[in-house]
């Protein structure tokens, strides 16, 4: 039994145009030590995924409407609020994409990651800020005692992403969710967190789920990838076989929409491959496959949706692969 | 080939709040003497991390912004000895992208007068001739003239960014200032932008500078570059050159800490090269190069004397 487990999850959302399903049936699996990677464009479901296995769903308007999610063995969905506060935490973190608005800024970055340690550890206050100043330690921020009485806004955006990750692990999560956790970072800071994660996941073994719209960032971080398009899984497997031999039209084009930065040919690099269109308003999502319209190798057989299946290593949702049409 | 732009000795200097009132002011250099020049029809790269200066340098080329001290020709002539009239003038000819798609298009504005205000402005042609310049746009940018007639909001991100691409065309100018215009958008999206605006350089022999934190997207689309930090350009190269010859140490860094596909967890990769730390303060920057702090190479005359740009390149060991 792996560590996480989301099994057929199911959740939609309350909106005007009556109830849109933002997951539809979504399956993966976690073990511990290892870092699945989710991705997909904005608006496909990575982070309400995220958000449904850390119980953090706004309802109303959301509500998941069937499925499980395992923690240990430990059903998630359905647990009262001051057991799911209790795993929030100390068995499961959340890193945010934007460090500045999720940390508080009338507390000190020590002050914060203490509150963390106080809530699931029995210590006293003074201990707490103690391990807080380790763990920025850890997270390799610089003369992490005076750092640590620093507010939010004294400190870069890297470092607000360091005490955040700080936070996140000061109670060794055994799975640790990072939503985007880079996108508001520069380059070289970026590489910085990455290093970080890893070196985590390899002192903790820590199960981490990196959820990205960027294949660059899963090639460096993930063991296993879960492509995701308008609320379903289509593609899942082992990294390299994703990177080297995508299935699905949607995963290929992702892969080759990114600019190379490799030595490549001299001269003006030819136009990038596109995918047309944008992902469809979950409303006006038909019975059909939700990427006929973007996608260049529809058929007539598109008309009805698609079921992730195939290769158990490497299962895709695609009538065209599956018919070898591709 | 002609150059387009070209700025001399560019400096843009912020004033800052005084610590108290018989403090002496302390001023921000976000932007240090720096010289380039963009060649008509050709793609100038500006690239670098936050707070390096690369959108003070370009809004200040094209004198958007405050204090700039240098000289600035377009065309041939100084932008910053126009007067003011003349300047609103010369503006349609510079036109400009924008990095967020959502906060730079007017939220209760319809996107045909967004586009058209331009020509308003301006006063060029009458009403009629500007509606069908507005349609024309669309059409250009790969828009339905369907949409001519709806709000921002009713857009995607990628969209949005074609009414901007479409606002900036609208009174055909030479040169575009592309402020990070693709760093907003998912990948997906990413790559029909930075296509659409390859085929207009194409078709309407236009000019861009630049600006962007992504070196992939860099290479995709300049064909010069100026690599910043600290407010001064530390490289200046063809594209060709710089990708496959850095010679700065930050170049250097900032290609191998770029994420890469080749780059694989499963195979134990590591990156080739770390860089440790944040840039310094643009306030009371270190007396050497900006870069020794973090630089691998440094030596001990890097904290002590800046490095010149010499053969292109600003750095004490590269040059020797």
């Amino acid at each position: 039994m792996a560590l996480l487990e989301i099994n057929d999850l199911k959740v939609e959302f309350g909106t005007r145009y009556g109830p849109v399903t933002a997951l539809d049936g979504v399956s993966l699996e976690v073990e511990a030590g290892e870092t699945l990677g989710v991705v997909g464009e904005s608006g496909c479901g990575k982070s309400i995924t995220a958000l449904s296995v850390m119980g953090l769903i706004p309802s109303p308007p959301g509500k998941i409407a069937g499925g499980s999610i395992k923690l240990g063995g430990e059903e998630l969905i359905g647990l009262p609020d001051k057991r799911l506060r209790q795993l929030r935490g100390s068995d499961m973190a959340m890193i945010f994409q934007e460090p500045m608005t999720s940390l508080n800024p009338v507390f000190t970055a020590g002050d914060q990651i203490a509150e963390a340690i106080m809530l699931h550890q029995d210590v006293g206050k003074a201990e707490a800020f103690n391990r807080a100043v380790e763990l920025l330690d850890r997270v390799g921020i610089p003369e992490a005692r005076r750092r640590a009485s620093d507010y939010p806004h004294q400190l870069s955006g890297g470092m607000r992403q360091r005490v955040m990750i700080a936070m996140a692990v000061s109670c060794q999560p055994k799975v640790l969710i990072a939503d985007e956790p880079t996108t508001a970072l520069d380059v070289t800071v970026q590489a910085q967190i990455f290093d970080l994660l890893n070196d985590i996941q390899r002192d903790f073994g820590t199960a981490i789920i990196m959820i990205t719209h960027d294949m660059g960032a899963i090639a460096e971080m993930a063991d296993r990838v879960a492509v995701m398009y308008a609320g379903k899984v289509i593609e899942q497997g082992v990294a390299d076989d994703i990177l080297d031999n995508p299935k699905h039209p949607y995963a290929q084009g992702l892969i080759a929409c990114i600019p190379a930065l490799g030595k490549g040919d001299a001269g003006r690099p030819p136009p990038l491959a596109e995918i047309p269109g944008v992902v469809p308003p979950l409303h006006l999502l038909g019975e059909g496959c939700a990427f006929a319209d973007r996608c260049a190798h529809k058929y007539d057989a598109c008309a009805k949706a698609p079921v992730l299946g195939g290769d158990t290593a490497h299962p895709v949702a695609c009538h065209a692969s599956a018919e070898a049409r591709i | 080939m002609s150059v387009i732009l070209e700025a001399k000795d560019l400096t843009v200097r912020f004033p800052m709040p005084r610590k108290s009132l018989f403090a002496e002011r302390q001023h921000l250099e976000a932007v240090r003497s720096i010289s380039f020049q963009l060649e008509k029809g050709r793609t100038l790269g500006i690239v670098g991390e936050s707070g390096s200066g690369k959108t003070t340098a370009a809004m200040a080329s094209i004198r958007l912004t405050g204090p700039a001290t240098g000289a600035v020709e377009f065309e041939g002539e100084d932008l910053f000895t126009l007067d003011d009239e003349a300047m609103r003038k010369r503006r349609a000819d510079i036109q400009l992208i924008f990095q967020d798609p959502y906060s730079s298009l007017n939220p209760r504005d319809r996107v045909s007068h967004i586009v058209q205000e331009p020509l308003d402005l301006l006063e060029i042609g009458d009403e009629a001739s500007r509606k069908a310049r507005v349609e024309e746009l669309f059409k250009l940018v790969g828009l339905r003239p369907d949409q001519l007639n709806l709000f921002p909001h009713q857009f995607s991100g990628g969209q949005r960014q074609r009414i901007s691409i479409a606002r900036a065309l609208a009174t055909n100018p030479k040169l575009i200032v592309c402020d990070e215009p693709v760093s907003a958008l998912d990948v997906a999206i990413q790559a029909q932008i930075l296509n659409l605006l390859a085929k207009l350089q194409e078709e309407l022999g236009l000019s861009y500078l630049f600006i962007s934190h992504d070196l992939g997207v860099i290479r995709q689309v300049c064909d010069d570059i100026a690599v910043m930090y600290l407010g001064r350009i530390v490289e200046q190269a063809s594209r060709d050159e710089l990708f496959t010859n850095p010679r700065h140490p930050y170049t250097q860094a900032l290609l191998a800490a770029a994420p890469s596909l080749a780059r694989r967890k499963s195979s134990g990769a590591k990156r080739p090269q770390q860089l440790k730390g944040d840039p310094p303060s643009p306030i009371n920057p270190p007396p050497g190069c900006a870069f020794a702090e973090r630089c691998p190479l440094a030596e001990a005359v890097c904290k002590q004397m800046p490095p010149p740009l010499e053969n292109g390149v600003a750095c004490h060991v590269a040059n020797r």
